[in-house]
Formats: structure tokens, C-alpha cells, sequence
């Protein structure tokens, strides 16, 4: 009986834990390079990746029937305001992957991000970014450079998350070099 | 209907006959579903023994034709959509074989059961199916499709003079591991090891389909023609959805004519 009383408990230990051993996590990107991104946003506007230098940027992969990127929208925004509180220069930018203009309207109105929507209507940017799931995404430092990357859904907006996007901004360049020579 | 033919992705350049033959194909599928499925004959189930004695349910429906596909190898044959695209397909004069590998192997419904079942278990099978005269296809979705490449493989190793007609992938899912943002995705072993050709389905409205190129030029590598088509406003395994919306509702209408204008390309290849 004690055998299977405790069976049981370990199996609900194992349960609760399951989900956080299992969440997805910032991976050190490695030498991965950054690809060009210039694109039209939902507002019309032409946005290059290169206006951000001097911020930790996001580069987002995303799509309206993901469900992980629709779940994980308002913790972005999130992200943005605790951000902003620390005064850590940061962008975040949403690239939906090939869905019409009026598709993306539709969810933005339900989802109400407060970030940067862009559109690769054609998917070019996807294929030039490898990738390949959704959400996919790209942490990039002040410099220009990819230091993270992660796929799936996350709450952006946990502490651990703001302290790791708040010491890239502060990273400086030396330590970026030192982390890419031990990825390799 | 139209929006639905000119979204279709060619990339082998289909002419513009075969675009009138998928119209056709399709449209008669859509008339067979009105009709009342209950009149349908119910399938024969052939108990078929693998060289390590275990028995195989086999789900047949007959059919006069010369092409018999073997499917949905690992749903058991309990999916509603396959049981009427089985029998639309039947009726078009192509005989269907669902073999029950999971309960044969005593495996659960779970993913990693699929890499227990032994290709020898389907061996016997396709044995017997070539003993109908027909040619023989095979189709499998999602990571089903890794057993059928993996026992395509087997079967071309082991039987050069009994050549199959073609594979059709639906929705493929044949990632090694996770996918890495920024990296291209690495496949399982069995990809690019067959010749045969090869039909890939993937849904439009999933990230997969971005994945698309890369993973026909991996088939091809095997010596494989690779034929692969973007089904339009469909998600991945849209026809054994819980929640599915009006166009994955009318592509699981259509299914056989999908999997009949499939082996026309198949058929095409040799």
C-alpha cells in the first residue's frame, strides 16, 4: 500500500514538473549570422532591421494559426513595458510568415499586440532566416548580432526572461566574443 | 472551388491538362460523398501473418481496379475520414489495405510506438498485395510516414524485381529533432534512401510547408522523383481534426480525388 501511495505521489511530482522541464528556453545562437530583414509593416511602413542597432531586438517568426504565438502575444507585450521600465533599449518585431494583410488585421484586432508587425507576404525572409516552426525566435544584441534564439511558445515577460534580455543590452562586446568562441 | 485549383503549388510544372483532370477527379469524389456512405460495402478483414508470426488485421476494400494502396498503417483504420476516403477510393476501382500494425504489435496510439514496429511486419503484406497483380502504393501521415519510407527502403533492397508504384507523404512530420530557429532541420534516416517516387501533401496554413523545398530535395537525394503539393487553407492532419473549419471540412471531402489525382503523378514518374 505505502509502495503505491508513494507511486502515486511521484507520479504527480513528475507531473507538475513535467511543464517547466519541458519550457522552452533561450539558446545561445553560436555563430549563426544575421540575415537582412526589410520589410512593409501592417501600418505601410518600410522597416530595416539595421534601424535598431544600439538595441536588443526580437526578430519574431509567427503565424495567426499558431496557437503558441497567439497564447504567448500578450506576455510580449508585457515584456515591452517591463523593459521600458528598466530603461533597456529594446524592439520587438513580429514577422508574420506569407498570410494575407486582411488575415493579419483580423488577429491583431482580437490579439492586440503592441509591437512591430511585419509582413513576408512571399516568405522570403523565412526561407533567409532558416525557418522552418513557429514561433521562431531571434534574440539580437545591440550590435547586430543573433545571441539567442528559441522556438516555441514562452512567457517573454517571467523575470529570468527580462534580467537575461536586460543584460544583453548591457553585454559588452568582448563578452559576446568569449560566449561565441565556448558555443563553438 | 476555383480560389482552391489555382492555389494548388506545381512544382513540376504541371501543364494545364492535369490542372482539368484534377478538377474532374475531384468533382466525381464530391458526388460520391453525397451519396449515402452506409450503402457503402463494408470492408473484408484478412488476417495476414509477418515472418515473426504475428497476425495482421488487414482492413481490404476490394475494388476491380489496377492500383491497391496500402495506408494508414498506424490509425487503426478508426478514422471516420480515412474509413469513407477508403471506401470513395474502393469505388473508383482502387482497392485500399489498412493494415492494423499497432494492435498487432500490442504498441499504444502514442508516437514513439512507431519506431517499434518492425518493417518485416509490413513485408508479408506487400507480399500479398503484389499477388493481386495491382500496382502497389503506399500512404502514411504525420510521422507515420517515416515507417513507410523506412519499409519502402527495406522492400527495394530485397525485392529489385518487385518494384512498387510510389509513396504518397501526407503532411510528412520527419524531423530528427526540435526545431532550431536559424537552422535547417535534419531528417530521419529514412529519408532519401528510396527511389520511388515519391507524392509530398502538406497543409498551407502550417510552418511546414516552409520546410517544403528543403525536405523534397532530402527525398530526392535517394534517386527519388519527389512531386510536392501545398493543399490551400488547410492546417496539418486537417482530417483528423476535432475542430475543423468549412475549407478543412471540404478538403476532407475531397480526399480521394487528392490521393487518385496523387498516384496519376505517381504513375507519371516511371
Amino acid at each position: 500500500m505505502i509502495k503505491v501511495m508513494l507511486s502515486l505521489v511521484l507520479l504527480v511530482a513528475l507531473q507538475i514538473a513535467t511543464p517547466s522541464a519541458q519550457a522552452a528556453e533561450l539558446k545561445e545562437a553560436g555563430d549563426i549570422p544575421t540575415p537582412a530583414l526589410k520589410l512593409e509593416t501592417l501600418k505601410g511602413e518600410t522597416i530595416d532591421l539595421k534601424d535598431f542597432e544600439g538595441k536588443v531586438v526580437l526578430v519574431q517568426f509567427w503565424a495567426t494559426y499558431c496557437t503558441p504565438c497567439r497564447k504567448e502575444m500578450p506576455s510580449m507585450n508585457n515584456l515591452i513595458k517591463k523593459l521600458e521600465a528598466t530603461k533597456t533599449p529594446f524592439k520587438i518585431l513580429a514577422v508574420n510568415m506569407g498570410e494575407s494583410k486582411e488575415e493579419i488585421q483580423k488577429f491583431v484586432d482580437i490579439v492586440k499586440p503592441e509591437f512591430t508587425i511585419m509582413m513576408d507576404t512571399q516568405g522570403e525572409n523565412v526561407q533567409a532566416w532558416n525557418v522552418f516552426a513557429a514561433p521562431s525566435n531571434f534574440v539580437i544584441n545591440p550590435k547586430g548580432k543573433i545571441r539567442y534564439t528559441l522556438f516555441g511558445g514562452v512567457d517573454w515577460d517571467s523575470d529570468e526572461m527580462v534580467e537575461k534580455l536586460k543584460a544583453l543590452a548591457d553585454e559588452p562586446e568582448s563578452s559576446v566574443a568569449d560566449d561565441s568562441d565556448k558555443a563553438k | 472551388m476555383k480560389h482552391f485549383f489555382q492555389k494548388l503549388d506545381f512544382s513540376h510544372n504541371a501543364k494545364s491538362y492535369l490542372s482539368y483532370l484534377l478538377i474532374g477527379l475531384l468533382l466525381s469524389s464530391y458526388n460520391l460523398y453525397a451519396e449515402d456512405v452506409s450503402a457503402k460495402p463494408s470492408p473484408a478483414v484478412e488476417t495476414i501473418t509477418a515472418d515473426d508470426e504475428t497476425d495482421i488485421d488487414v482492413r481490404v476494400f476490394k475494388a476491380d481496379g489496377k492500383q491497391l494502396l496500402i495506408g494508414f498503417a498506424c490509425d487503426q483504420g478508426s478514422s471516420v475520414a480515412e474509413e469513407k476516403t477508403a471506401q470513395s477510393l474502393a469505388m473508383d476501382g482502387i482497392e485500399v489495405w489498412m493494415p492494423d500494425m499497432l494492435s498487432a504489435y500490442m504498441l499504444p496510439k502514442v508516437r514513439s510506438s512507431l519506431k517499434e514496429i518492425p518493417t518485416n511486419g509490413l513485408f508479408n503484406i506487400i507480399k500479398k498485395a503484389k499477388q493481386t497483380h495491382k500496382k502497389v502504393y503506399l500512404v502514411a501521415s504525420g510521422p507515420d510516414t517515416d515507417l513507410i519510407l523506412r519499409v519502402a527502403k527495406k522492400w527495394e533492397e530485397s525485392h529489385q524485381e518487385s518494384k512498387l508504384g510510389g509513396i504518397i507523404l501526407m503532411f510528412p512530420r520527419l524531423n530528427k529533432h526540435k526545431p532550431e530557429p536559424g537552422k535547417a532541420p535534419e531528417y530521419q534516416d529514412s529519408v532519401g534512401k528510396t527511389t520511388l517516387p515519391i507524392m509530398v501533401l502538406e497543409g498551407e496554413r502550417t510552418p511546414n510547408r516552409w520546410g517544403l523545398g528543403h525536405l523534397t530535395k532530402a527525398l530526392e537525394k535517394g534517386g527519388s522523383t519527389v512531386y510536392a503539393k501545398l493543399i490551400p487553407d488547410v492546417r496539418g492532419y486537417f482530417f483528423k481534426r476535432n475542430d475543423p473549419n468549412v475549407p478543412e471540412d471540404l478538403v476532407t471531402s475531397q480526399l480521394p480525388g487528392l490521393i487518385k489525382a496523387s498516384l496519376f503523378f505517381l504513375g507519371r514518374a516511371h
